[in-house]
């Protein structure tokens, strides 16, 4: 368990000579801010009592504050940021990491985007609150050494500002609160148009195809308005929480001046002191506001960094295991008694080597199968074994080297169509050459500008069902598992092609363990015998031709 | 396939963007009016404080009397509060403009995008789009609610803070006016280095939330094929490429604050120096002096925010140009010419057409379906069905030949499926806003969907789409059928609408699009051929071109191309 807590600590603490280092400059840089008014009061000061020289003495002065300060500033916000930017890199492969991590989970009952937001907005957030350390620090420290510069001109002017601003920023953020969670509440309601802009354009050509443009539109305005109506709501919280920082500040600027005044007036301090004061008085209105954000930030860091730790956190969906796959790996399977909804006591053997064809008469429980044997999850109860081995006992990795479960929705990503089918490098030339003529995908590089090099951008939109498939089936020959099982990988291609590539994958696979989840009669016919599943169990096992002559409802779920 | 889809949706220039702005405020331009004056009044008020400031050290040097120096502090509280009040009222209501502006502009935008011809959106894509509806307006969004206020205020703080010190004395405001050249060469030099970097960055984020998105999607296929180590790697190299120009932007903008130092203190030191020469010369008092001090103290803050937002600026004008280049576009007429009465509902004659000049796709085809027919377009993978069935719907104009629709009567319904966003209900009226529950029912169950509707969490009004219930590619088809059902067109068009379900669900797809077909003319991209049995005709394609045209049975009689299709079809089905 990681825990949004020790997630942050984590996050930050591998950052901590960068965050260490940006504190101290931004300290300075606080501290050179401090100084000015102090010395604009010191200088107007030379204007009564001092001669020429003393004017250029300080303005020296000045300037090499404003040279410590401005480096302190450049290299202080560098350092922060790389910290910041640095930690959200990191957290952003660690969720990518969990995600991709062999045995599964994190996505479940998670959109994509969901996800990709976490790994991007939310671990730049959990990442900025190494910028919200450093700066609240500084703040801490400006706020300090106004303090001792006005202890030093007054002590009971000092008391003043040291007393008066805690319950100054206390009220800040009793009243900024509640309006700044209205705020954000009414903001979301705002992002929410542009979701469903993002939406309707997303479905574009289903609403062109209808020509619903008009209805689209209408539906859009409405919403943009309700929108409408709730940001300005938001903008009016934020506008009436800024006035009355402004108001605050005002006033406790005020205080300070009227009790300096009365003790200049007094003789206790000098003028110059007094502009001294009331310059500190004015810089401290920096410092605290950034007690403002730097707040917020860390709240929004901390719940951030409890939505990524979630994810990190999220049970695998199969156990880890500790057996290794029988080697050389001969590739029978047995699937004794599972249940897995909606399977119910699945009970089959395949022999190594054999070709295999499973129809179900329920897509769902095809799909079901093909999770299983993937190992996407393990079976309710029953057991599935590999040369005897039960599948749960194997790393889920270990298992995949040996055994390649290809659903039938499967992504294509943004590379060329080689890479793609060569499963990035691993697959030997000679055996891509071959799956691509085997899938009939060679057809589809024709076609393609730079044939297999081509680049297929947008996860291959832009090819068609059928091309797409092809692809994805040469990809999945290509590595030439020990055992193949595919999902219905021809759907979208047309029947003389279909049946061309039958017989080559049956070619191509031979001697190989190969499962044809499918109710493709094409496919089905090169097969040494099919297993039929129906109700969510094995009804019936025969060659295809025999099933075809035999079976009626094997005829009206295959041959339709 | 290689990109070059950016550049086919328009940008609007700059001027063109400003006009259009500049008619959307028109309506709005009391308000805003109302808005600058409240923002100057406050702004005039807090600039009280640093004379009020000046005044007090004035009555200590002078022997002032205490209730002078109290009365000096009622008049800051005073000052506070009037600003306090008039700055947030009048940031509320620039807020509302800029909002009210930005509303009508995405409106406009939503609606130019949904009325843009299918063929222009085909060939630039529709990932343009949505990054302008999402990013752009995200960027605008944010500029209209705080940049734009804030820049505002920071502005007429500095115009009216240099009048100050003006009226103060004039030779303070030259003193401040030091900083000027300076200031007007950083921006400048910020400017020109910020604009592409950031437009880099932008890419570079954007390439790093796609890969995000691509390998979050695809994790299942990822862990099947055991390649999570070369996605991870290439997840890590594009975000180490976002950041590290990212970080080259601080950098930037750090040397850029660090040249607004130097012109800080070059106007301070002037100002000081100014100071105390004329004290010395008994041309102004000591308060003065230190109010003059004070008020350009107080400039550092407005300057570094009105500089600071420049480029802020730049992303919401490059933003707003996008918005514009496509709200501009007026929708297209549709130049369709209406056929009568006649008894046909499709004409095309003589049809060439051509993605490319060089690869010509579809020669020469005639083809009539009558009104009321189903007709059945089949051929080997490549050979054009897809193409034709999208030149009849309208999507593409044809090279040569002519097409002959009734305008507006023909729906497509492609592969693309896609479940709208909210609830149900909502979904399908889109094709008929006025359906009542009762005609949306009927129509859900014409495609065997009311079943598992009424089974849905919350019936008919559950969330579906993105981040709502998720369907079935199966059950997301017979949404789109039942859609077809409600928007009742005389004709339809289906392509590849029952390819994506497995071919178990392509049975019971096949079985709803008939029903939802039935009394339609209909043109069916078939690639099952059972299709091609039920239909009245069936259309053989091969390499771009009609070689074969009659019903099912007659053309297994013929013993032609459709024969030789049907055996390799039938074959696997009923040999054995």
């Amino acid at each position: 368990m990681t825990g949004g807590r020790s997630l942050l600590a984590d996050a930050l603490g591998g950052q901590r000579r960068l965050i260490s280092l940006s504190t101290l400059l931004i300290c300075g840089h606080q501290a050179g801010e401090a100084a000015v008014p102090f010395l604009i009061g010191v200088i107007i000061d030379r204007a009564v009592d001092g001669g020429v020289d003393g004017l250029f003495r300080w303005l020296g002065v000045l300037a090499a504050v404003y040279v410590g300060l401005s480096y302190s500033y450049r290299y202080g916000e560098r350092s922060g940021e790389r910290a910041a930017e640095q930690a959200a890199h990191d957290l952003r492969l660690r969720v990518t990491g969990r995600v991709l991590h062999e045995r599964g989970g994190a996505e479940a009952d998670r959109l994509p985007g969901a996800l990709v937001s976490i790994a991007t907005s939310d671990a730049a957030r959990v990442g900025a609150v190494a910028i919200a350390v450093a700066s609240g620090v500084a703040a801490v420290v400006g706020l300090a050494l106004a303090a001792i510069l006005l202890l030093a001109i007054s002590v009971p002017l000092g008391l003043v500002v040291l007393l008066g601003t805690p319950p100054l920023l206390l009220l800040t953020r009793l009243f900024g609160k509640p309006l700044e969670e209205r705020s954000e509440t009414e903001q979301e309601h705002g992002a929410h148009a542009s979701g469903i802009a993002a939406d309707l354009v997303d479905g574009l050509r289903v609403v062109k195809g209808l020509r619903a443009e008009t209805a689209a539109v209408a539906r859009y305005r409405q919403r943009s308005r309700s929108a409408l109506a709730a940001t300005v709501r938001a903008a009016r919280a934020e506008a009436a929480y800024q006035g009355l920082v402004l108001m605050l500040s005002g006033v406790f600027l005020a205080v300070v001046a009227v009790i300096g005044g009365l003790l200049a007036l007094d003789g206790q301090i000098s003028v110059g002191q007094l502009i001294s004061s009331l310059g500190l008085a004015q810089f401290l209105v920096g410092p605290m506001s950034t007690f403002g954000w730097v707040g917020a930030d860390i709240a929004q860091g901390r719940a951030s960094a409890r939505r990524i730790a979630a994810v990190l956190d999220t049970p695998a969906a199969v156990p880890d295991g500790a057996a290794s796959p029988v080697t050389p790996v001969r590739g029978g399977l047995a699937l004794r008694g599972v249940d897995s909804p909606p399977l119910r006591g699945i009970d089959l053997e395949i022999a190594p080597g054999e070709l295999v064809g499973i129809v179900a008469t329920d897509p769902a429980e095809a799909a079901e199968l093909v999770r299983l044997l993937g190992r996407l999850h393990d079976p309710a109860a029953g057991v599935i074994e590999l040369d005897g081995v039960a599948l749960a006992t194997l790393a889920p990795d270990d298992l995949r080297a040996v055994v390649l479960a290809v659903e039938h929705q499967t992504d294509l990503f943004d590379d060329s169509v080689r890479a793609a089918v060569s499963l990035a490098g691993r697959a030997r030339p000679a055996s891509v050459d071959a799956a691509v003529a085997a899938a009939d995908a060679d057809e589809v590089a024709h076609g393609l500008p730079d044939g297999l090099d081509t680049v297929l951008d947008d996860r291959a939109r832009s090819l068609s069902g059928g091309q797409r498939q092809r692809i994805a089936l040469a990809r999945a020959l290509a590595g030439e598992p020990p055992v193949l099982v595919v999902h219905d990988p021809t759907t979208a291609v047309d029947a003389a092609t279909e049946a061309r590539i039958a017989g080559r994958l049956r070619s191509m696979r031979a001697g190989h363990t190969t499962i044809l989840v499918t109710t493709s009669p094409a496919l089905l016919a090169v097969t040494d015998r099919v297993i039929v599943v129906h109700d969510g169990t094995v009804r019936t096992d025969g060659t295809h031709g025999d099933l075809v002559a035999e079976d009626d409802t094997y005829r009206e779920t295959v041959l339709a | 396939m290689t990109t070059e889809s950016t550049t086919l949706l328009p940008i609007a220039t700059g001027r063109r963007t400003l006009t259009q702005l500049r008619a959307l405020v028109r309506p709005r331009r009391s308000r805003l009016a109302g808005a600058l004056a409240l923002l100057i009044a406050g702004t005039t008020a807090g600039l009280v404080v640093p004379p009020l400031l000046g005044h007090l050290v004035d009555l200590a040097t002078g022997g002032g009397s205490a209730g002078d120096v109290v009365l000096t502090g009622v008049g800051l509280v005073a000052a506070a509060v009037v600003e306090a009040a008039l700055a947030g009222f009048g940031v509320a209501l620039l807020a509302q403009v800029g909002e009210g502006v930005l509303a009508d502009l995405r409106e406009r935008f939503v609606s130019s995008a949904l009325h843009l011809p299918l063929e222009q959106v085909e060939r630039a894509g529709t990932g343009d789009l949505t990054s302008r509806v999402t990013n752009d307006v995200a960027v605008i969004a944010e500029a209209a609610r705080s940049a734009v206020p804030e820049f505002t205020r920071a502005a007429l703080t500095i115009v009216l803070t240099l009048a100050g010190m003006a009226v103060l004395d004039w030779r303070f405001l030259v003193a401040a006016l030091i900083a000027v050249p300076v200031q007007a060469h950083t921006v400048r030099w910020y400017a020109r280095r910020a604009v592409p970097l950031y437009a880099r960055q932008r890419v570079a984020v954007a390439a790093q939330q796609h890969h995000l998105l691509a390998t979050i999607d695809g994790a299942p296929t990822i862990r099947a094929f055991r390649i999570a180590d070369a996605h991870r790697d290439r997840v890590a190299t594009r975000s180490r490429q976002a950041v590290d120009l990212l970080l080259r932007g601080v950098a930037l903008q750090t040397r850029f604050y660090a040249r607004l130092h130097v012109a800080e203190f070059a106007g301070l030191a002037a100002v000081l120096g100014t100071g105390f020469f004329l004290v010395r010369g008994d041309l102004v008092s000591i308060g003065t002096a230190t109010a003059a001090a004070l008020y350009f103290h107080g400039l550092f803050g407005p300057v570094n925010v009105a500089l600071a937002l420049v480029d802020d600026a730049q992303a919401a004008a490059s933003g707003l140009d996008r918005l514009v280049g496509v709200a501009d576009l007026t929708p297209p007429v549709r130049q369709r010419a209406v056929a009568g009465d006649g008894p046909d509902a499709v004409v095309v004659r003589g049809l060439d057409f051509a993605y490319r000049p060089d690869r010509p796709v579809l020669h020469d085809v005639d083809l009539t379906i009558a009104r009321g027919e189903r007709v059945a377009l089949v051929g080997s993978s490549g050979a054009g069905k897809t193409t034709l069935a999208k030149v009849i719907a309208g999507v593409h104009r044809p090279t040569g030949g002519s097409v002959v629709v009734p305008a507006g009567e023909v729906a497509l319904i492609t592969q693309e499926v896609h479940v709208f966003a909210g609830p149900l209900v909502d979904d399908l009226r889109l094709a008929r806003p006025d359906a009542t529950d009762d005609e949306v029912s009927a129509a859900l169950d014409t495609v065997d969907a009311l079943g598992w509707v009424r089974q849905l969490p919350d019936g008919l009004d559950t969330e579906v789409g993105a981040g709502g219930y998720v369907l079935t590619a199966a059950q997301a088809q017979q949404l789109a059928f039942a859609r077809l059902i409600l928007a009742d067109p005389p004709m339809a068009i289906l392509d590849e609408a029952t390819a994506e379900a497995g071919s178990a669900g392509a049975r019971l797809l096949e079985r709803v699009a008939t029903a939802a077909l039935a009394g339609r003319t209909a043109l069916v991209v078939a690639h099952r051929l059972t299709q091609a049995v039920s239909a009245d005709r069936v259309v053989v394609l091969e390499a771009g071109r009609i070689v074969e045209v009659g019903t099912h049975r007659d053309l297994i009689a013929r013993g032609g191309p459709y024969a030789t299709l049907w055996r390799a079809w039938s074959d696997q089905r009923a040999r054995h």
